[in-house]
């Protein structure tokens, strides 16, 4: 460390707490003397601050009567000079780091799971909004697998269903999250839902009194008056528009227009091809060939009860339901005598059980 | 508005600070800058501090000063977007997913430069802007944005960011892929 003398009073101390004015050295009470005294008599009056390069800037390391090299604009001594050139990281900043990015990936593969089920939610709502329901309803129901206590996501799942007419789908949506309820019951979505979910349940009462007038016999125009009700009041449902077709194919037979009879059981075979549907096209054509004695459609009607058989096969209800109403077409084609079931139960089905 | 001590609110939200020092140093370092003290976190203020020469090569400055802004704001992004969906849309209980939240809100609450550092810039920027420099030009108003923000950070304007984007960026990110 240099040492500098004032040229005023004399003092001696480290240079790096002397000034300079006009090439003179001066302690910090002289040169403001100094200053004064130059300013009053008009001579130049700055002074600056000595610097002592040989005593470190950072660490105030002492290098004597030697200077430390000059790093950028301080002079630095060996250990400072490396340590402001390249600051090292300290070790448990670089196992902080690695740390954070451990808790990255665990976050990327934890959350992996509610990505797909946000992403399904989002793909879900961006098919509602287009109105493709029936598309949307798997990707929402596989985000209930994951969150089946998101209010969102069940919400959307109920609609997506509700608007595809799958009333099945939407129950279970709703019903899965905490047993029906939800916390906000003036949320537009929620009350939107509530709109169709009723809807649709009036509709389904409907079809079920239309279904209970139905299976008594004299009442088949009734059924399909209350069926087409059911249908109208809830449209989405294809479900209950096939119904009201089917109850107006019983309709049609009630009144003996069995045009009518054929042209609506061959319209619902065309929509849903089973085993049912086909034996109802078989059962109509066996009637205009009661009626009118043309083989034609005698062999149309048989066409399609061995479509009927052939469809029932391998599917054990189908394979009963099938061997219950083949036997009543076949009397129908063998006799040419149009009777209902009841009566056809009541004539061979009755015997049937007496004997057994 | 009520007021914590800013100890406490560093004290929660630490790993915040810690990322925002190391994002100092990392483009000090990047930009050959002297550095003469570090401190990365502690119970004070300030609760971090990185000490660095002057630089008029205004690039250097510009990402010192910024850099923690971009790193800290793409950490909480990040962090947030783990646990946004579990926690706001399929509203799931699950631990971790709350902890990165914390973390995420933490990092994103620091991400404002701090005003000595926006005052650099600030100084720095109109002259070398003059001089038709993009970046200078670039940071003018993102700077005048923050300084104000800076001096907002007594309504929490620092909480508020941190919220605003660990939501609204992860919306928009799980928006964008529901439309792929």
């Amino acid at each position: 460390m240099r040492h500098g003398t004032c040229c005023q009073c004399g003092v001696t101390a480290p240079i790096r707490s002397f000034y300079s004015m006009n090439g003179l050295t001066y302690c910090e009470p002289c040169v403001w003397k100094a200053a004064r005294e130059a300013r009053d008599a008009g001579q130049p009056s700055e002074y600056i601050s000595l610097t002592d390069n040989s005593v470190c800037a950072r660490c105030g390391a002492d290098n004597g009567n030697s200077d430390f090299p000059v790093v950028g604009k301080l002079p630095l001594c060996q250990n400072c000079a490396l340590l402001v050139t390249d600051w090292p990281y300290p070790q448990w900043i670089k196992l902080a780091f690695l740390f954070l990015l451990a808790l990255l990936l665990v976050a990327l593969v934890h959350g992996r799971k509610y990505f797909q089920a946000g992403r399904n939610l989002y793909t879900g709502e961006r098919l509602i909004d287009e109105h493709h329901y029936s598309k949307a309803v798997p990707y929402l129901e596989n985000t209930l697998k994951v969150a089946p206590g998101s209010d969102k996501a069940a919400l959307l799942a109920a609609k997506a269903a509700l608007l595809s007419g799958n009333v099945k789908a939407a129950g279970g949506a709703l019903h899965g999250h905490d047993d029906g309820r939800f916390p906000d019951n003036r949320d537009a979505l929620f009350q939107e839902v509530d709109g169709l979910w009723n809807r649709a349940m009036q509709a389904y009462d409907k079809a079920e009194a239309a279904s209970k007038l139905a299976a008594n016999e004299g009442h088949e125009i009734e059924a399909a008056r209350l069926m087409h009700e059911a249908a109208a009041l809830y449209p989405e449902s294809s479900e209950l528009a096939i119904a009201a077709d089917m109850y107006d194919e019983g309709a049609a037979y009630a009144r003996q227009d069995y045009d009518s009879f054929v042209a609506l059981t061959e319209k619902v075979w065309n929509e849903v091809p089973q085993s049912d549907t086909a034996a109802a096209v078989a059962s109509a054509l066996a009637c205009k060939y009661a009626v009118s004695g043309d083989l034609n459609y005698r062999q149309r009607s048989e066409e399609m009860l061995a479509k009927a058989q052939q469809l029932a096969r391998g599917d054990a209800a189908h394979e009963q339901e099938f061997q219950e109403y083949s036997e009543r077409i076949r009397y129908r084609l063998d006799t040419r005598q149009i009777i209902s079931k009841q009566q056809y139960d009541e004539k061979f089905r009755g015997a049937k059980s007496k004997l057994n | 508005m009520f007021i914590i001590p800013g100890f406490v609110i560093a004290l929660a939200t630490f790993p915040g600070v810690i990322v925002h020092e190391a994002a100092h140093l990392f483009f000090c370092k990047k930009f050959n800058l002297q550095v003469f003290a570090v401190c990365f976190f502690q119970v004070g203020n300030p609760s971090g501090y990185v000490v660095h020469e002057k630089t008029e090569n205004f690039k250097a400055l510009f990402f010192v000063s910024m850099g923690p802004f971009f790193v800290n704001t793409l950490l909480c992004v990040v962090f947030c977007t783990a646990a946004f969906l579990p926690i706001w849309e399929l509203k799931v209980n699950d631990p971790l997913a709350y902890f990165f939240y914390w973390l995420g809100l933490s990092i994103g609450m620091h991400a404002f430069p701090s005003k000595d550092d926006l005052g650099n810039m600030w100084e720095l920027a109109p002259e070398k802007a003059k001089h038709g420099n993009l970046l200078a030009i670039l940071s003018l108003p993102m700077a005048a944005v923050l300084i104000v923000a800076n001096y907002a950070r007594i309504i929490w304007a620092d909480l508020g960011y941190g919220i605003a984007v660990g939501i609204l960026a992860p919306i928009a990110v799980f928006r964008a892929l529901g439309r792929v």
